[in-house]
């Protein structure tokens, strides 16, 4: 009980935070984003403690989603020529 | 169950992937258009996804003590939340087609460069699918609640149960990326 509500706590204060700190930083933004997201996994899904199996395959999903997203950033990101409209 | 969230949080990241390469191509319309993103709303939104996932997991808490009443009670409270959110969504999506942010062809706003359309097409497909996920979520809730009141879980025995909040707490980890994602980042 008292985990939860120190869970949700937490996640309410990285909220507030990542009001403040919006507009500077892309990549702080998706920490702060990441954070809140392994507390909700570690503690409200119960991935902490739990079964290795469940981890194994939360842990291969990040991965696959972190792969993708890199992926097609490092892709369009290193490209000379923009889309169809230039602006 | 894990490999169910697993193959549904593919679903996101694709249109994530999508949404990333577009905004790269074009910084300048991206910029333009979240700037007509209501961060009120999609911050309350914020706020009342996480309280649910608190909500939810006291009701399985209450559960596993065997306080079939109270995990009720927080499930009903869950399920407003859920409410909540889908009627801001409503008010959100009235006021952006209000002022011509639709989707596609029927974008009709002159107030951001053209590509701007790509960033409420995608606004649109992936809060669209998220709320769904939302409504989703909250009829298990309410099939959780009817199941709790009838006494069908105990604390040895409550899978399904178990199963529904998982589910309701990755509408809660969607959401996490897509508020900075779409209404944050400027």
């Amino acid at each position: 009980m008292k985990r939860y509500l120190l869970s949700w706590l937490a996640l309410v204060a990285l909220a507030t935070l990542s009001l403040f700190v919006s507009g500077t930083s892309i990549a702080l933004s998706l920490a702060i984003a990441a954070v809140k997201a392994a507390i909700v996994a570690a503690f409200f899904m119960h991935l902490w403690g739990s079964r290795p199996v469940h981890r194994i395959v939360f842990i291969t999903a990040v991965c696959f989603i972190v792969l993708l997203i890199l992926g097609v950033v490092a892709d369009v990101g290193t490209r000379d020529i923009a889309g169809p409209y230039v602006p | 169950m894990w490999l169910f969230l697993g193959s549904e949080s593919m679903l996101f990241a694709g249109l994530l992937a999508l949404f990333a390469a577009y905004r790269i191509s074009y910084p300048i319309a991206f910029h333009a258009a979240a700037q007509h993103a209501n961060v009120l709303l999609g911050t309350i939104n914020t706020y009342v996804l996480l309280t649910s996932s608190l909500t939810v997991a006291l009701g399985l808490h209450a559960v596993e003590l065997g306080k079939r009443r109270t995990a009720v009670a927080w499930l009903v409270v869950s399920i407003a939340l859920g409410t909540t959110f889908d009627v801001l969504k409503i008010v959100e999506y009235a006021q952006h087609i209000g002022e011509g942010f639709s989707w596609g062809l029927y974008f009709s706003s002159t107030e951001v460069p053209v590509p701007g359309v790509f960033y409420f097409t995608l606004y649109y497909a992936l809060t669209g699918l998220h709320a769904l996920h939302v409504t989703g979520g909250m009829v298990v809730l309410i099939w959780l609640a009817l199941k709790t009141r009838r006494g069908d879980f105990t604390p040895e025995s409550h899978v399904a149960f178990e199963n529904g909040a998982l589910y309701w707490h990755l509408v809660d980890l969607v959401w996490i990326f897509l508020w900075p994602i779409l209404y944050l980042m400027k």
